[in-house]
């Protein structure tokens, strides 16, 4: 049953795995030479990867952009979650509006930014300027442009996480919550039995979130190339770069595989935290 | 919930909570609508114009010349589709299979699967482009399929297992007393049952694969270029086409949507229980 | 708004422009080239070649008009057309694997040609080989500077010139007659861009218009996002105070190398550019931070900015409207040391890796797309609009005594300007390096500190110095 399944996962990602290590191990670059000169150095990749300040500014940027979009998603998510759940009239055109979103290619999000926030005929740096919210011009100064892409990504993933959310929401006994009604429990303390029972959902939610967070980064590319002044530059796109761009693949392998450690550390951690509290088996 | 007046604060926040989501959400994409539907001047016009005159300009423009969007279109739908319904089944089978075994490394086993689609794509593109030349698949519709089942088929099987893990065991075991073979128990009996994961299943994974560009844009040559990879190409060196740009993104995102929302029901109820049971 | 859509919209674009080919010769002398029709030109009759381009004007006329090569060769064009990353990415994929699947490459000389240059072939070998079609009227008639940058490397000839934007400056010509007198008074000189105009007298004329004028909201506009376009637009300036990336950096521009020797960024000159420049965008239009040079070129039709440099193809897309007739193209203000037109052409190459067949059936088209008749045909096209890389189509009568030619060639307006650009002592050459994308990411981030995160001009400076010796060593690096 499983077999088919398991030899093509294979051949597409245990032997592309196989050659990754292979490349992070040799100085494996097209620039001279023919077809792809290989040198072997060993773990040198490894030890310019971690003294490489470049890479460590991508991982910073990485994380606060991680803990930001996640972050706000899943504050966004559970309060539509929770909206929809709650209200009585279009509760459906709700749904299906707020899920519109997730939909869009994100190479379309990020072209759809930029277009936005463009101080010559953007719509949202009109009204930012009319309103004298904020004058400047937003993809120019590092946190604007960090925070506009900060919000593409929440604007467009926040859908999802919703999804999820509701999906739990929608399972939970209705007859708690009538209990709780008549027993004259206010909406903050009838939350309490709602939420708790939706953060596995949440959980599974930032598990799906943030094995894509690392990979993405074509919102960013779109909007801000990487700066200004680097602000936006995480990791993935300095992978992407130096593979690219210079050329450097064995480097880039290198940074690649911590890439790929590190997500499987993550969804490890939402994993150990799903399973203890019982809900995995 | 207060039991006070109809239009009670506690009663009407929720909906001035979602007037306020359902603007930040529509916002954008009723501006990259309407802005499809204006000529290039008024796109690019200092003041946004709300009012304008409509023209159908753009998108002619992407059915004409010489990167007409059918073709674009004809690609994603059989790159996307054709990789869905392939991850799809291959995860029924696998997940089914992954669901009802009982072996010792069975935890390390599924997290493997779904660790493999984890790996960053810029990584990925040079040995799989490597391996593609030689098996002739680069500039071909089933080379993008190929590699779209690198991130499909983990995600599938991923989820199929947890719906499989999740159904009640009493009714495979009473058919299984009943004659029925292990195949025949998965096809008659736990398949159906599972119907709401696999439509999640099936929608998540055309979508991600209906939105790629990454892939997309390594692997595939004229005739088998994707839609994203056509918004790309609205960047010129001389300008970018905004009004054709606004255009192709709503043709992007369209049938997406609207399939999407066609299953949304399917979609709740789908990660119901591979939500707060998932593996 | 682009000229290119906007034609497209009208429908005018698939009409394509006359074809001279079968009836004859066109313009200019009739040579052995591409309208001989020759027997040398069927031999490859029947195959299918892959031509991978940017997304740029040559390449779309051509795309609208392929037609022409088909009934002359018999051979199959593919057209694929990306934007300048992607189009990197695939060739060096293409050119990883030994695969060969394109057989025509626009080879970017800095950001492809340079970091990947044994993987061409050596186009001397077609022309020494009589069996194949010469160069309509030698490589002598491509204007020889762009020869050298987009065509050489070192000592091999890999490319023919394709494409040629070159960076000018693009003003309003209106708005410096409507104000001629009162800045003339203010300022003390004549603000009207001439061979005298320095860098310091764009300043102050940029903040003339910031502080006395209603008509636009900003003097200057640049293109200082963290991007290439910031480094073309840097370069400029760096150029005409006399500093450059490297020692001998205009030679190391022309012909390439594989060794320039270490980066002279932290140089006085080098610093005193860059001191001038930060003061340059601190004037400039607030959006220039955020702004590569397609933004750049919708504010300026947008009016928003008076003046800007440029890349001279855009006028294309600003001369319809009421903007018609009102802008003027020159040369680049000078610094202390000269006036520097950044260059930016392109040439097309043929990929060492197809077979031999394929590699003379490229060499083919290689030679039709740059052909005069071909330059022509995409100066007037409607879908086209690049200006030719030849000195012969510049003389054309057509050319020449063009009537109207912000009607049908709108790009040859610019002509004057670039063409005095292009001399050997005006033109601006980034260099020519294999490790050059490391360096370019380097000194548009450091320069996009610089102007964004107060960083100082000595440190970005050194620091870009720095971080450029380490990239051309070959030392591999995420910055």
């Amino acid at each position: 049953m499983m077999l088919p399944a398991l030899v093509i996962l294979t051949a597409i990602s245990i032997l592309p795995l196989f050659y990754i290590i292979w490349m992070s191990l040799n100085n494996l670059t097209l620039l001279g030479g023919t077809g792809i000169s290989s040198h072997w150095t060993g773990l040198g990749n490894w030890g310019l990867m971690f003294t490489d300040p470049g890479v460590w500014a991508g991982w910073l940027a990485m994380v606060i952009y991680f803990i930001a979009t996640v972050g706000l998603e899943i504050i966004l998510g559970l309060v539509a979650a929770l909206v929809i759940h709650e209200v009585v009239w279009g509760k459906n055109l709700a749904l299906s509006l707020i899920l519109i979103p997730m939909f869009i290619a994100p190479v379309i999000v990020g072209l759809l930014g930029r277009f936005l926030v463009n101080p010559t005929y953007g719509l949202y740096a009109w009204v930012l300027r009319e309103s004298g919210i904020y004058g400047g011009n937003i993809l120019g100064g590092s946190v604007s442009a960090f925070v506009a892409v900060v919000l593409m990504d929440v604007w467009e993933w926040t859908p999802l996480v919703a999804l999820i959310t509701l999906a739990g929401l929608v399972s939970i006994q209705p007859q708690i919550l009538e209990a709780a009604k008549v027993d004259g429990a206010s909406y903050l303390e009838r939350l309490r039995h709602i939420v708790l029972p939706s953060i596995a959902g949440i959980i599974v939610a930032l598990l799906i979130r943030s094995m894509d967070a690392l990979r993405y980064f074509d919102i960013i590319w779109q909007a801000t190339n990487g700066g200004p002044a680097n602000a936006t530059k995480i990791i993935p796109l300095r992978l992407y770069e130096s593979a690219f761009r210079f050329f450097h693949l064995g480097y880039a392998a290198t940074i690649g595989l911590l890439m790929l450690a590190v997500s499987i550390l993550v969804a490890n951690l939402f994993t150990g935290i799903l399973r203890q509290r019982g809900l995995l088996r | 919930m207060s039991t006070g007046a109809r239009f009670s604060p506690g009663k009407i926040f929720p909906y001035v909570l979602l007037l306020l989501l359902l603007l930040w959400t529509l916002v954008p994409i009723v501006w990259m609508l309407l802005s499809s539907f204006k000529s290039l001047t008024d796109v690019l016009s200092p003041t946004p114009l709300l009012t304008f005159k409509p023209t159908l300009a753009n998108y002619i423009g992407l059915v004409s010349g010489g990167n007409n969007v059918l073709t674009y279109f004809r690609s994603s739908i059989l790159a996307a589709g054709i990789s869905t319904i392939i991850a799809t089944t291959l995860g029924c089978f696998a997940g089914y299979g992954l669901a009802r075994s009982n072996f010792r490394g069975k935890r390390h086993l599924a997290f493997w699967i779904i660790s493999t689609r984890m790996a960053p794509i810029a990584a990925v593109i040079l040995p799989l482009f490597i391996g593609f030349t030689f098996l002739h698949l680069i500039n071909t519709v089933w080379g993008l399929i190929v590699a779209y089942l690198s991130f499909n088929l983990p995600f599938a099987i991923w989820i199929m297992n947890a719906f499989f893990a999740d159904l009640p065991p009493g009714i495979e075991e009473a058919a299984r007393v009943d004659g029925a073979s292990n195949f025949q128990t998965f096809w008659r009996i736990a398949l159906p049952m599972t119907a709401p994961g696999i439509v999640t299943t099936a929608i998540l994974c055309l979508v991600f694969s209906w939105n790629d560009y990454a892939f997309a844009v390594t692997f595939a040559g004229p005739g088998s270029q994707t839609l994203p990879v056509a918004a790309s190409q609205l960047i010129t060196q001389t300008g970018v086409d905004w009004g054709q740009l606004t255009a192709i993104g709503t043709v992007v995102a369209l049938p997406m949507v609207i399939v999407g929302l066609a299953v949304r029901r399917y979609l709740v109820r789908g990660l119901t229980l591979g939500a707060v049971t998932g593996e | 708004m682009t000229r290119r859509g906007f034609l497209r919209i009208t429908g005018a674009g698939l009409a394509g422009a006359s074809l001279p080919w079968l009836a004859g010769c066109g313009g200019g002398s009739g040579s052995s080239g591409a309208s001989a029709g020759g027997r040398e030109w069927k031999r490859f009759s029947g195959m299918t070649i892959n031509f991978i381009s940017e997304n740029t004007a040559p390449t779309s006329a051509i795309a609208a008009n392929l037609t022409p090569f088909k009934k002359l060769t018999g051979i199959s064009v593919t057209i694929q057309q990306l934007e300048l990353t992607s189009l990197a990415q695939r060739v060096a994929l293409d050119f990883g694997s030994h695969s060969g699947e394109y057989q025509v490459i626009y080879a970017d000389p800095y950001q492809v040609m340079a970091p990947l240059h044994d993987r061409f072939t050596d186009l001397k070998e077609f022309m020494e080989d009589s069996s194949l079609p010469s160069v309509p009227k030698g490589t002598g008639d491509f204007i020889p500077t762009q020869l050298d940058a987009a065509g050489h490397f070192g000592d091999r000839l890999l490319a023919l010139p394709y494409d040629a934007p070159t960076m000018i400056w693009c003003y309003r010509k209106d708005l410096f007659e409507k104000y001629h007198n009162r800045m003339q008074e203010d300022l003390g000189f004549d603000p009207i861009p001439s061979d005298s105009s320095t860098w310091e007298q764009y300043y102050r004329i940029a903040k003339w218009f910031n502080d006395n004028q209603d008509d636009v909201p900003y003097g200057a506009g640049h293109q200082a996002k963290q991007h290439d376009a910031l480094m073309c637009d840097f370069s400029n300036v760096l150029w005409a105070y006399g500093g450059d990336y490297f020692e001998k950096g205009q030679k190391v521009g022309k012909l390439g190398t594989t060794d320039p020797g270490p980066s002279t960024l932290d140089s006085p000159e080098a610093i005193e550019a860059a001191k001038l420049y930060k003061k340059l965008i601190e004037i400039a239009h607030p959006g220039s931070t955020s702004w590569d040079w397609n933004d750049l070129g919708e504010a300026f039709g947008a009016e928003e900015c008076a003046m800007c440099p440029e890349w001279h193809e855009f006028a294309a897309a600003w001369e319809v409207g009421s903007l018609k007739g009102n802008i003027g193209y020159a040369r680049l203000p000078k610094g202390p040391a000269r006036s520097a037109n950044h260059y930016g052409g392109t040439g097309i190459a043929v990929n060492r890796y197809a077979s031999e067949d394929q590699q003379k059936a490229a060499w083919l088209f290689v030679v039709w797309a740059t052909s005069p008749e071909a330059q022509l045909m995409d100066l007037k096209s409607s879908v086209g609009g690049g200006t030719p890389t030849r000195t012969s189509v510049y003389q054309m009568p057509e050319v020449k005594h063009n009537k109207n030619p912000l009607t049908n060639m709108p790009n040859i307006v610019t002509a004057p300007a670039v063409l005095e650009a292009w001399e050997p002592q005006n033109i601006g050459l980034r260099p020519k390096i294999p490790s050059w994308n490391q360096c370019d990411t380097i000194i548009y981030s450091q320069v996009s500190q610089m102007l964004t995160a107060g960083k100082n001009p000595e440190d970005a400076m050194r620091d870009a110095k720095i971080e450029i010796d380490q990239a051309v060593k070959g030392v591999p690096s995420a910055i």
